[in-house]
């Protein structure tokens, strides 16, 4: 996963997770984005690298917290503009669909 | 040097059509070799539409995307039995409508129904499709109530599971059938080994180069060469492989899909999630159906999410929540095309208005059947779309069903080669020689005329079967 995609993937994992199963699910999505068509990963590559632009200037500086990409993300989540909602949407599914599956109470199924 | 391997017939893919070809021409006495590019997997060693299986079945380790407006998710499986270990099982017959329909359009030549129903009979009968021997679980039971309530006709789908004398109902993936029966008849499988390219001289595809992989993670190279080639790799890898060859005309622009709209509905009572519903709403068929999801807490999540409203609540009381589907009939199409250097091929799909207008109107039909068989709330697949908990809310989703918010997907692809003697239109013959082969031929999905509106695993075996004896009478 490149920089900005960690970001984003930790924001979206329930804060509520152990750190076993936090750990499982950052493992799946990497596997996942991954195992992508090179074509979809190479675009999914590039939108993480334009949308990370800024906030990866301002972690270098130091003055990146993990509210502003909280933040940044609810935003994106509603977005007009597609390929931002769609960027989060994607992770959002992967992380969503993971922890769900990997939480100790979906074994019961 | 690389290692060559000698077959009589060589099979390249190993799901319904592959595995039909490949028990079919074995148990006649031909040597057959089958090559998968995916794992063998034991049927039992994971839980149907689990994260696991994903990961070790699905081709990507989960869903890809059709590009267009919207993009099309889809899922496919890469494993020995091909899609058939992850499908849920559900069996139809090709509509005999159909099949008289595309024997006219493209000149199919011996496509009668009856002709078909035949072979139909005969994979029926080898995989013991059935019916439920019981009362249907929930999730299919509310499907059979709210229809009724609004005197829409609804069935139960036959599917291809064995039921045990304990009760257990096993389904009859390729795996546990006809591969197994293939092999009892003397075929070998190779699996983990993916066929880069064909190797043609003239006429003649003469072999096959391919890549292996090996437990150690390291690779093997090496040549099948053969007097008969099948691919059976299915409407993505199918076309695929042929065009990397060298082969293109009318390869890979045909495709076809069931774009599919979801919802996720909510209960005032537990809903079972052990297994797809077989009950199918079938008032608007072959137009569009109605039926319902593999809904695991996962997909019930995914589903509950794509409406973009708060699911908090609703997913902390999963076990009340079902996720349910309306598929159409496309009038889009859609291509296939192998990309210099890159092992995935771009799949493209474009739908027309008139598609979004029929998506629109079947997720409305979608949430009045549930609606009337009791459900409380409706998360439908549009981002944006309001929560409906009445049927005055349902109007509401004609607007929010727009290319931008809409979000699709689909198990089905088809007709990426297609068959048929109106060589200006079909990449095989009416028995799925490939134009300008001798001895090449496709045997998959990727045949069918159109998309079936229906699932379609079962009209891919019947015509595999179809095609495997009619080149045993002339080969």
């Amino acid at each position: 996963m490149l920089w900005f995609e960690r970001q984003v993937v930790a924001t979206l994992v329930s804060p509520t997770l152990d750190e076993h199963t936090r750990n499982a699910v950052e493992s799946y999505v990497e596997n996942t984005l991954r195992s992508m068509p090179e074509y979809l990963r190479a675009g999914v590559a590039a939108e993480s690298l334009l949308f990370g632009a800024w906030p990866r200037v301002n972690s270098a500086l130091g003055r990146l917290n993990s509210e502003d990409v909280t933040r940044r993300i609810e935003r994106w989540q509603t977005s007009r503009i597609d390929p931002l909602r769609q960027y989060v949407r994607l992770l959002q599914s992967l992380v969503l669909f993971a922890e769900n599956e990997l939480a100790p109470e979906a074994e019961a199924v | 040097m690389t290692a060559t391997l000698d077959t009589d017939v060589l099979i390249i893919g190993s799901g319904a059509g592959g595995a039909v070809t490949a028990a079919t021409l074995a148990r006649a006495g031909r040597s057959v070799t089958i090559v998968e590019e995916g794992p063998w997997v034991d049927p039992d060693a994971m839980e149907p539409f689990s994260l696991e299986e994903m990961v070790a079945k699905y081709r990507y380790c989960g869903p890809s995307a059709a590009l267009g407006r919207p993009a099309i998710a889809f899922a496919e499986g890469r494993c020995v039995g091909g899609s058939t270990e992850i499908n849920s099982g559900l069996y139809h017959r090709l509509p005999a409508d159909l099949a008289e329909e595309w024997a006219r359009t493209y000149g199919i030549d011996e496509f009668g129904p009856d002709a078909l129903d035949r072979y139909a009979a005969r994979i029926e009968d080898e995989l013991a499709v059935s019916r439920l021997p019981g009362a249907p679980p929930t999730s299919s039971a509310v499907l059979e109530r709210g229809a009724a309530k609004l005197g829409w006709q609804a069935v139960e789908f036959s599917r291809v599971f064995r039921y045990e004398a304990n009760g257990r109902a096993v389904k009859q993936t390729m795996a546990r059938t006809m591969l197994p029966r293939a092999m009892d008849a003397g075929a070998q499988i190779i699996a983990d080994c993916r066929v880069s390219r064909l190797v043609r001289r003239a006429s003649r595809v003469t072999g096959a180069r391919c890549v292996r992989e090996l437990p150690d993670g390291s690779t093997e190279k090496f040549m099948i060469r053969a007097e008969h080639v099948f691919v059976c790799a299915g409407a993505t890898q199918t076309p695929t492989l042929l065009q990397r060859s060298g082969i293109r005309k009318n390869i890979g622009n045909g495709l076809k899909m069931h774009p599919t709209v979801k919802l996720a509905a909510r209960f005032p009572h537990p809903i079972d999630h052990g297994e797809v519903p077989m009950y199918r709403v079938t008032e608007f068929a072959p137009a569009l159906t109605i039926g319902g999801s593999a809904s695991r807490r996962g997909h019930v999540a995914l589903a509950l999410a794509d409406s973009g409203a708060d699911f908090t609540d609703a997913l902390a009381n999963w076990e009340n929540v079902a996720v349910y589907y309306a598929a159409i009939r496309s009038d889009g199409g859609g291509r296939v095309l192998a990309l210099p250097g890159l092992r995935a091929p771009l799949l493209t799909y474009n739908l027309t208005e008139g598609d979004m207008s029929r998506l629109a109107r079947a997720l409305i039909h979608l949430g009045e059947v549930l609606l009337a068989s009791g459900a409380t709330e409706l998360y439908p697949s549009v981002t944006g779309g309001i929560t409906a908990r009445a049927t005055k809310d349902l109007a509401q989703w004609w607007d929010a069903m727009t290319r931008n918010r809409a979000n699709l997907m689909t198990v089905h692809l088809t007709s990426s080669v297609r068959i048929g003697e109106d060589s200006t239109r079909t990449g095989t013959d009416s028995f799925g020689r490939v134009w300008g082969f001798t001895n090449l031929r496709v045997n998959d999905a990727s045949l069918i005329p159109d998309a079936p509106g229906v699932n379609p695993q079962g009209p891919v075996m019947a015509i595999a079967a179809r095609n495997s004896d009619q080149f045993l009478s002339q080969a």
